[in-house]
């Protein structure tokens, strides 16, 4: 009973977000006036097509590919406060995504989920060499909290020092998905081939939850498995900080919520938590370009405002 | 008649440990708190000490409310040794046992020669002269509970509180420590101390207050309360009374 | 290591001598109009309106060497006393969140109500600094010494965190140019002038040798709070009022210079290492650390892309973030 209904009700609600993402912005467009905007050479045919559609879609496979990579790394590190972002791994994407831009201005932007993904293993390597497999919860997520600082101050230092436009900056420093089109979309679809080597390791997932002993005797390679898990966790948000920046808090908080509406196993709480985190986004970038137009605030700052106190709630439940 | 509690009730939360206890301190003795784990018994010391308030009742000191009387002033009055102690970092022994003396000195802690000459006496006094440049942090549990012991110490009050002090120490230092606790009284000082061990007690302690479930069951000279009906009620255990050979002071031995 | 072993009369000495050399170079070095070293000290006792070297030295100059040693003699001085009322290594302002809270009470005052002033402003950090602070101890479970060192830390990264983001949102709606503010935001000594000294050292005077008075009271906190109050301290009015002598020493400090990190929470530890734990004498050497390391680090953040700025703050929180992580691994939490 619990693992069936969820579906459709996220299912249509993501929808519903869909075309109210569509419909509300700097102009609102009536819902009847939608369809026929995707008609060339109608009124709204820019703004829809060009402008808030991929926008939309972006929005759908980010939060998606965020939520299903916390589910990853939450499956993984038996920790509920771990998370790429809580754990530095976005913002080393981050931070390695902002040097190849200063530093190479001329390269080609094709490159950056590439060079991001280099950040990103990076950083999750840092963290491994700095903790070691023996860590508290709460060690672990200072460590990786203290390297996203380290991280997001190089970050910040950078656009200091060699100043791009300020959409820009914020858009590095907090996340964004301001003016994103579908080029970026493009980038991010090759990418979108880890999610099925997402969902074969579910069924492994639920095993290692059992303890690594136990895992190991049901015919689980522990420590293979917990490596593969995390190279396609950091994969997925390499790609998509490379084109929206670390947006944050959404791999923290998409699958903790998930996990109370479908409860704990992979099967249906990948696929589960990959339309939360796509609601979640959905609704963050919505606020953020409604809340006063023409201006837009970076989605991030959203996300950051619902998933900070969510992250305290978690810290004190967290023996 | 310095120290007295009435109908004083103390606890955690909304939970009663100790409760509505009348206790008047017999002055100049050596008084051993006693009873099984939870019975209250350091949680009454630590009321003593004006870290815990009361929930009702009060604590009085020569007929004044304790928990009002200014906390420094109180400090030169009565020293409590907890049972558990941090272990600060990168303090030296001679630096700790001198925080001893902040209730006689003024807002910067300055040191002067009659407050070197008490810190000088207390360290010798438990023998802790030699460790005088080491860092707390690093001397084993024993040498730590006697650096503590002297901070205390050095405090330099009539009473004398002391929560479970033998509990981390090897047999020899705490025969040492009930000795050390002897000469004090003798020179005046009062001391109240929640033991384990009531054959201890009974030998080094001049009178008992035995407690369970947060009342005083029975308070008196070793003799009068060391009797094997109470031992029965209070600890559930069946045990004879003896002499103790050496000291004449009742003894338990378990059967 | 040599200067380890130094008396403390001589370290006090060395790093006032340090100060006084550090704060020189800062007068005259990195400057579009050459300003030679001697034209700086004769800035200071001869001063000649019509050159215009001196004119630099005496309006801009140095203010602003002036006001970086204060606003680091404060936060040092305000990361010491964090540190000793919540017996956490690694409490500092910028780490439990009084810094992002004092910004975004800023914020908020001078964007939406922008007729408050400069005092209107000063305050608005001190009470925005002062809810976030009480909200991060109050989680992380800290008003009684010994409680768990990392729920403390994270619950102020979270809390700065909202407060970062909320802070942003707001500046972004109120302005469009948010570029200022980011400079802001990281801290920079860009516009220190006269007028903001006069604002600030009074209070900032008041807030260090507030923290000097009760500086033996945070010795004895660390022997923990039962042996504290057993000792006479009476815990409620010292940690009151080292609460609100933070407060005062963070507010005044971030009101004039933007949000500067991680001083508070590098320099304690140093000033520890040199003359050991007694807060009597490690109180002014950190204070005196903090003043060099705020005014080096304003002197480089000129040198970096010369002939523009950068956040002298961008600069520390370079160098704070790996010293943050290396307390992590170091101490036991």
């Amino acid at each position: 009973m619990k693992q069936s209904r969820p579906f459709p009700t996220l299912i249509t609600g993501m929808l519903i977000l869909i075309i109210a993402n569509l419909m509300f912005g700097a102009v609102s467009i009536p819902l009847n006036e939608i369809l026929k905007g995707f008609q060339q050479g109608s009124d709204n045919y820019f703004t829809l097509h060009e402008y808030r559609l991929p926008r939309t879609l972006l929005a759908v496979l980010v939060g998606a590919m965020m939520a299903l990579s916390g589910a990853l790394v939450q499956g993984v590190i038996r920790n509920p406060l771990a998370s790429p972002d809580v754990l530095g791994v976005s913002h080393g994407a981050g931070l390695a995504a902002v040097i190849y831009m200063t530093y190479f201005p001329a390269s080609s932007i094709d490159w950056l989920p590439a060079v991001a993904l280099v950040g990103g293993l990076l950083a999750a390597l840092i963290l491994w060499w700095l903790c070691g497999q023996s860590s508290s919860a709460i060690k672990l997520a200072i460590t990786g909290v203290a390297l996203a600082a380290l991280y997001a101050s190089g970050v910040d230092f950078l656009m200091l020092v060699k100043p791009l436009e300020i959409n820009n900056a914020l858009l590095w420093l907090t996340g964004s998905l301001w003016g994103r089109g579908w080029h970026q979309l493009m980038m991010i679809l090759p990418w979108l081939l880890l999610i099925p080597v997402a969902f074969w390791l579910a069924k492994s997932l639920n095993l290692i939850h059992l303890g690594d002993d136990t895992a190991m005797s049901l015919g689980i390679n522990a420590n293979k498995l917990r490596l593969v898990s995390l190279a396609v966790a950091v994969g997925l948000t390499a790609s998509c900080v490379a084109v929206c920046g670390p947006i944050g808090f959404l791999g923290l908080v998409a699958p903790h919520l998930t996990r109370k509406l479908v409860g704990g196993r992979h099967q249906t709480l990948l696929p589960a938590t990959m339309l939360v985190g796509a609601i979640l986004l959905l609704v963050a970038d919505l606020v953020a370009r409604t809340i006063d137009p023409p201006i837009e605030l970076p989605a991030g700052l959203m996300t950051a405002i619902i998933g900070a106190p969510y992250f305290l709630w978690l810290l004190f439940r967290t023996k | 008649m310095s120290l007295s509690t009435h109908n004083l009730s103390v606890g955690y939360h909304n939970n009663i440990v100790v409760d509505q206890v009348n206790l008047t301190i017999p002055e100049g003795k050596i008084i051993a708190l006693l009873g099984p784990n939870g019975c209250g018994k350091s949680t009454l010391l630590k009321a003593m000490a004006r870290i815990l308030p009361p929930m009702a009742g009060q604590v009085q000191w020569q007929g004044q409310n304790l928990h009002k009387i200014p906390s420094k002033q109180l400090a030169r009055k009565l020293a409590l040794l907890p049972q558990t102690q941090p272990i600060p970092e990168g303090i030296k022994v001679v630096d700790l046992v001198s925080y001893g003396r902040s209730p006689y000195t003024g807002f910067w802690g300055r040191i002067n020669a009659e407050d070197k000459r008490i810190i000088k006496r207390v360290m010798q006094e438990t023998k802790i002269t030699e460790l005088a440049n080491q860092l707390v942090s690093e001397l084993s549990g024993g040498q730590r509970q006697r650096v503590w012991l002297a901070m205390t110490l050095a405090q330099d009050t009539p009473y004398l509180l002391l929560d479970e002090p033998t509990t981390y120490m090897d047999l020899n230092h705490q025969v040492e420590l009930m000795h050390l606790l002897r000469q004090f009284n003798k020179q005046g000082k009062t001391i109240i101390t929640v033991l384990h061990d009531i054959n201890q007690a009974a030998r080094y302690c001049d009178h008992l207050i035995l407690m369970k479930h947060g009342e005083i069951i029975r308070q008196g000279s070793p003799e009068t309360v060391l009797t094997k009906a109470l031992l029965k009620s209070v600890f559930s255990l069946n045990a004879q009374i003896h002499q103790d050979p050496i000291a004449k002071t009742p003894m338990c031995v378990v059967e | 290591m040599k200067f380890l072993s130094f008396p403390y009369s001589g370290q006090c000495l060395v790093l006032s001598l340090l100060l006084c050399l550090v704060g020189w170079i800062s007068l005259f070095s990195w400057s579009v109009i050459p300003i030679s070293p001697h034209d700086a000290l004769s800035a200071l006792y001869a001063m000649n309106d019509d050159n215009i070297a001196h004119r630099i030295v005496h309006d801009l100059r140095l203010p602003r060497a002036m006001i970086g040693a204060i606003v680091g003699a404060c936060l040092a001085a305000a990361g010491v006393v964090m540190q000793g009322l919540t017996q956490n290594p690694l409490a500092s302002p910028s780490v439990l969140g009084i810094n992002a809270g004092a910004a975004l009470g800023m914020a908020i005052v001078s964007t939406i109500t922008p007729w408050f002033g400069l005092l209107g402003t000063s305050m608005a950090a001190m009470v925005g600094g002062g809810l976030a602070w009480a909200l991060v101890m109050l989680l992380g479970n800290a008003w009684k010494t010994g409680g768990e060192h990392g729920r403390l830390v994270l619950a102020g990264v979270a809390i700065s965190t909202l407060c970062a983001a909320l802070t942003k949102a707001v500046i972004i709606i109120e302005e469009d140019q948010a570029s200022g503010v980011l400079t802001w935001l990281a801290g920079s000594l860009t516009d220190a002038r006269w007028q903001t000294l006069d604002q600030l050292w009074p209070i900032a005077l008041l807030g260090l040798l507030g923290t000097l008075l009760i500086s033996q009271s945070l010795n004895l906190l660390q022997l923990g709070d039962d042996n504290a109050r057993n000792l006479g301290v009476s815990l409620l009015w010292v940690k009151l009022g080292g609460s609100f002598l933070v407060l005062l020493l963070v507010g005044s400090a971030i009101s004039a210079v933007g949000a500067i990190g991680f001083v508070g929470l590098l320099v304690p530890h140093m000033a520890r290492m040199l003359c050991g734990q007694d807060h009597r004498k490690f109180l002014p050497i950190a204070m005196l650390m903090g003043a060099c390391l705020v005014v080096l680090s304003d002197t480089i953040s000129r040198a970096i892309i010369f002939p523009m700025e950068t956040p002298a703050g961008a600069i520390l929180a370079l160098i704070g973030a790996p010293f943050f992580i290396y307390l992590v691994r170091k101490r036991t939490l």
